[in-house]
């Protein structure tokens, strides 16, 4: 097929930094969540970071929404309409003036925004309070973070998966890129978290390390998620992908994909947390690394939709 | 559901008159465009906001460059059976309508332009002065009130048909029929067949020669298709995650010192 038959959605970089916040917020709240469940007391400085910074991530995320749509006051359309149409897809339902579409990525992922909004900002407040010398809700806290929990892993992925259910010829064959963003929003959210806690200099040695071990993790997650998709859009040899992988690993873009997103992204925090050892996790070191996985973590999202939309 | 109406555009009657542009224009009020040189007599080089119907034409060549013959095609938007642009739009303003016709609503599009790559076939405009996404509406307003599309009432050639699908589909067989028989041995239809890509294409053609000369897609595919998949390897994804959460933070008394 001739590629320059298709169209592309001309998003934003607006778009792009929803999708990095989205994926740091939903990082961060998991990571909390678990954390809290564990062992809240430990791990208190991992948990009110975590809370706090899932909230103000996903805070403007909305509003970047709103300001791209061509008309943003109707904004609200995107969950509800005042007289619905009768056949608006499959699997598509419909109650009063609510919708709700299970094969429209967008359309899930703006009730899920939704649902995520309200969970983070009842556990931000809840770890505000305790803060200010009231006491922890804690149920709330936990119920909050767990539910939450969920929309946030589905606020990292979906955007990967969104991209995915487009006609664009890089992303119609990828199928990791949700699995990719879900990994990258890990990695962020908890290089987030460690970047504030070593800025802090607490005395958190210890959970700092443990946190540093995770990311880590995550890190190899998304390295293995970033093959996984090269390899899965090699193979699928459509039309048009050749040129698009040619413009990500050869072409303008493959500075920002290997330098940016791989070497700086995770090749370098990987090698600077194996050699210095994990366990250490000297402050200033530790806000290096998590500096890395930040700037790495946006540019692979960056340039995977850049390549996408141009090719 | 009404029967299902379809238009069929025979590409060996088109002549590029541009009939067609030129009365879906004037009916559904498009504004005139700077006209672009795309090396051919083609114009616009894709649809636009302001061109749903688009005349194209294709030089095909043989192995040695030579040219082998001059293709024609009056494009429009395919209403698809399963339509990419509609089940990616979030906002439901993207409908079926009971005649089978895939619809952009104006009063509930909200301009997210997800449907514009959503499409297999890169019909789905954006128009930057409305804010909302557009396309070929099949002549919403003049089907229900009886008539046929305009590009099919304005071409000389009957080269763009329209009517119930079933038995256009029965005439658009015969055609092929009959080309076969004057030489035209590559002569095939594209999204007539109801079982194939797309549940069916409910604006077909006939084709000369393979799709691919003509710029479409051999085997279009529903981009929705990929989110069952993609969201289990989300799902994984999200397990691994959760157990590393669980083993670096859970307590290991004696290792790592609390």
């Amino acid at each position: 097929m001739e590629p320059g038959l298709l169209k592309n959605s001309d998003w934003p970089l607006l778009i792009d930094l929803y999708f990095f916040l989205g994926g740091l917020a939903g990082g961060a709240f998991v990571i909390a969540t678990i954390a809290n469940l564990l062992d809240a007391r430990r791990y208190r400085d991992i948990v009110r970071v975590g809370y706090y910074i899932a909230f103000l991530a996903i805070l403007p995320g909305p509003l970047f929404l709103v300001a791209d749509l061509g008309l943003p006051t109707r904004f609200l359309h995107m969950v509800m309409v005042s007289k619905p149409s009768l056949e608006i897809g499959m699997n598509a339902f419909t109650v009063g003036p609510f919708h709700l579409k299970l094969l429209s990525p967008m359309n899930a992922g703006a009730w899920a925004l939704l649902g995520f909004s309200v969970l983070a900002f009842l556990a931000a407040l809840d770890v505000f309070l305790e803060d200010r010398g009231g006491r922890s809700m804690s149920t709330l806290r936990v119920v909050a973070g767990v539910i939450g929990g969920f929309f946030g892993f589905f606020i990292a992925a979906y955007p990967g998966v969104l991209l995915g259910a487009t006609a664009r010829p890089l992303f119609i064959s990828a199928h990791w890129l949700g699995a990719l963003f879900l990994a990258v929003g890990a990695s962020t959210g908890g290089a987030a978290i460690a970047l504030i806690l070593s800025l802090l200099g607490g005395q958190a040695r210890e959970s700092l390390s443990r946190l540093m071990r995770f990311t880590v993790f995550a890190l190899i997650l998304q390295l293995a998620a970033l093959v996984l998709f090269i390899v899965a859009v090699q193979t699928a040899g459509s039309t048009g992908i050749g040129q698009a992988l040619a413009q990500l690993l050869s072409g303008p873009y493959s500075l920002t994909f290997w330098l940016g997103a791989v070497v700086v992204g995770i090749l370098v925090p990987l090698a600077l947390q194996l050699a210095g050892g994990i366990k250490k996790a000297a402050p200033a070191m530790t806000a290096l690394v998590s500096a890395l996985i930040l700037i790495g973590g946006f540019l692979v999202k960056y340039v995977i939709i850049a390549v996408g939309q141009a090719t | 559901m009404a029967r299902t109406l379809a238009m069929f555009t025979d590409v060996s009657l088109c002549i590029g008159c541009r009939a067609c542009q030129v009365a879906c224009k004037q009916w559904n009020q498009l504004a005139p465009e700077e006209p672009e040189w795309t090396g051919t007599y083609q114009n616009h080089a894709h649809f636009t906001d302001k061109s749903y119907r688009l005349v194209r034409f294709f030089e095909e060549t043989d192995d040695k460059g030579q040219m082998k013959q001059w293709h024609m095609m009056s494009d429009v938007c395919k209403h698809c059976a399963q339509a990419g642009c509609l089940e990616a739009c979030p906002t439901g303003a993207i409908y079926r309508t009971e005649y089978g016709t895939v619809n952009i609503n104006q009063d509930i599009c909200n301009g997210c332009r997800y449907c514009v790559s959503a499409c297999p076939f890169g019909v789905v405009a954006f128009n930057h002065d409305t804010g909302t996404a557009t396309k070929c509406t099949f002549c919403n307003d003049r089907i229900h009130n009886g008539l046929g599309p305009a590009c099919a009432k304005a071409c000389p050639t009957e080269s763009i048909r329209f009517g119930f699908r079933d038995e256009l589909a029965v005439k658009a067989k015969q055609r092929v029929g009959e080309l076969k028989k004057q030489g035209y041995k590559d002569a095939q239809l594209y999204g007539e067949d109801q079982g194939g890509a797309l549940g069916g294409l409910n604006a077909f053609f006939l084709l000369l020669g393979k799709p691919a000369i003509y710029g479409l897609p051999e085997k279009p595919k529903l981009p929705q298709r990929n989110v069952i998949a993609d969201s289990l390897l989300s799902i994984g994804s999200a397990v691994l995650v959760g157990l590393g959460a669980l083993l670096a933070f859970r307590d290991r008394p004696g290792k790592a010192g609390a």
